[in-house]
């Protein structure tokens, strides 16, 4: 009897942290998002309105995306306007919701050795780079970033030889680490450039193209496919950060004194 | 932050070790004892084993314990749990090999005369593991080694969420990567002191 029981013992200890956890949301949620610090700040916030815990797995918006197709998640929050209308098309998502905005920038070498700060259109920037001699860094990892960066070389048709075209396959603040290092340029969310500690020579060198916007869309998981997902909780948490308060508040939002998401409502 | 990604290490990976000693201890003896058909295989499959990396073993979990996965309705996926079970599927091939060759090198010294004595199989091997206590901490702080330090596992299955599975490891590279590299080299330090610690209090016992 004696070991039986012991086992017992250590078996609900290891599933103690489970069975009386907190009631909690699982939100897949991308890097710029969460390194931010704008979940952690929202999920407080939505604690102590509702006593729900917000749990953000950050990760690239492709992943967040195969992720939450597979039902790993309550709420996708991601920023890939096709994939994630794809998304709910193919049932996995209710109903997709404009959350917030940003834009991308091209950062690299203050000295800026292909000249990229004077182009006139960010398919010029494309152009420039394809062309010269200076390395470029791909996240290669389908995030969200990485998706806009493949459309932009397929809008200018243009080919950067392999030689200069690097594939990190890491997140948005490793790359712009690497680039760092290597001197190389690479493109990123606005959120991740202003938020991140170690710029190292890097500089801002382009932004402000049509081309560039980045938009945030926030989705609930379906519960038709998958019945395990805590969808009055998801709806909950979706219908609060859409209020007027909450979207006011990410306006407010700011990173090292810069507001890093715009908001559609307060805009208009 | 710092001291709760301490303690989440902590919990996770003491918890694994007390299940890889679990389930090493009945498994080392079990091998170290009998004899019989397939034991090469699995002998050779488990010390195979001793070289899984982390994010296969956190891999297999995954697939295991989402929602879409068997046992996806317990809904233990970014949970310590989850994290706790990676690391015993880790930590305890080498600690299950690494019995079975310690018990298979004492059993035929002392097994004959011990059954004269009227001993089981059981006492036997109380014996035998009491008799070499000061070995099987160092293999519970082999398995505790490894489990601690070990990131891939970790971030599959806990997705490194704040407060909850964000331990030592998966903060470190997330520090590093936003930059912060302060936080990183301090943590790093700390991880080194506990492993340091705990190393001098087992050798302290022989």
């Amino acid at each position: 009897m004696r070991p039986i029981f012991r086992y017992l013992c250590i078996f609900l200890l290891i599933f103690y942290n489970s069975s009386i956890a907190k009631e909690f949301l699982i939100v897949q949620s991308t890097t710029s998002t969460a390194n931010t610090g704008l979940l952690e700040y929202l999920g407080d916030l939505f604690f102590e309105d509702t006593g729900i815990e917000i749990r953000a797995v950050a990760v690239g918006t492709g992943q967040a995306i195969k992720n939450s197709m597979r039902g790993d998640g309550d709420v996708l929050l991601v920023h890939d306007k096709i994939k994630e209308l794809k998304f709910v098309k193919d049932g996995f998502g209710v109903k997709r919701h404009d959350l917030m905005y940003n834009d991308f920038i091209f950062v690299g070498p203050k000295t800026d050795p292909e000249n990229i700060k004077k182009s006139k259109t960010v398919l010029e920037v494309i152009d420039k780079l394809s062309k010269g001699k200076t390395r470029f860094i791909s996240r290669d990892d389908n995030s969200g970033t990485h998706s806009k960066e493949l459309k932009l070389w397929k809008l200018s048709k243009a080919r950067l030889s392999s030689d200069f075209y690097i594939k990190s396959g890491a997140g948005m603040a490793s790359t712009i680490n690497m680039a760092a290092e290597m001197q190389a340029y690479t493109i990123t969310d606005r959120g991740s450039w202003i938020s991140h500690n170690n710029k190292g020579n890097l500089a801002l060198l382009y932004e402000n193209d049509n081309l560039l916007f980045n938009p945030y869309g926030i989705i609930a998981i379906n519960p038709k496919k998958f019945p395990n997902t805590k969808y009055n909780n998801a709806k909950k948490f979706i219908e609060w950060i859409l209020s007027k308060k909450i979207q006011n508040l990410i306006e407010l939002f700011k990173v090292n004194g810069e507001q890093i998401f715009f908001t559609y409502k307060v805009n208009k | 932050m710092i001291y709760e990604a301490i303690s989440i290490s902590l919990y996770v990976s003491i918890l694994s070790t007390i299940l890889g000693l679990l389930i090493s201890i009945p498994m080392g003896i079990f091998l170290g004892v009998k004899n019989f058909y397939f034991k090469k295989i699995i002998l050779s499959i488990l010390t195979a084993l001793t070289s899984i990396p982390p994010v296969c073993a956190g891999l297999i979990v995954y697939l295991m314990v989402s929602r879409t996965g068997p046992f996806g309705w317990m809904g233990i996926l970014y949970t310590p749990t989850a994290m706790i079970i990676a690391q015993t599927l880790i930590i305890f091939p080498i600690m299950t090999t690494l019995i079975a060759r310690n018990i298979s090198d004492d059993f035929p010294v002392f097994s004959d005369e011990l059954y004269l004595y009227g001993a089981r199989l059981r006492d036997i091997a109380y014996l035998l593991i009491k008799n070499r206590i000061s070995i099987y901490l160092t293999i519970s702080l082999i398995g505790f080694g490894r489990a601690i330090s070990e990131y891939g596992a970790a971030a599959i299955v806990g997705g490194s969420i704040d407060h909850v599975t964000r331990n030592v490891t998966s903060t470190i590279a997330l520090e590093t990567s936003k930059g912060n590299l302060l936080i990183a080299i301090n943590l790093g330090i700390i991880l080194m002191t506990i492993s340091f610690i705990i190393s001098y209090l087992i050798n302290l016992k022989k």
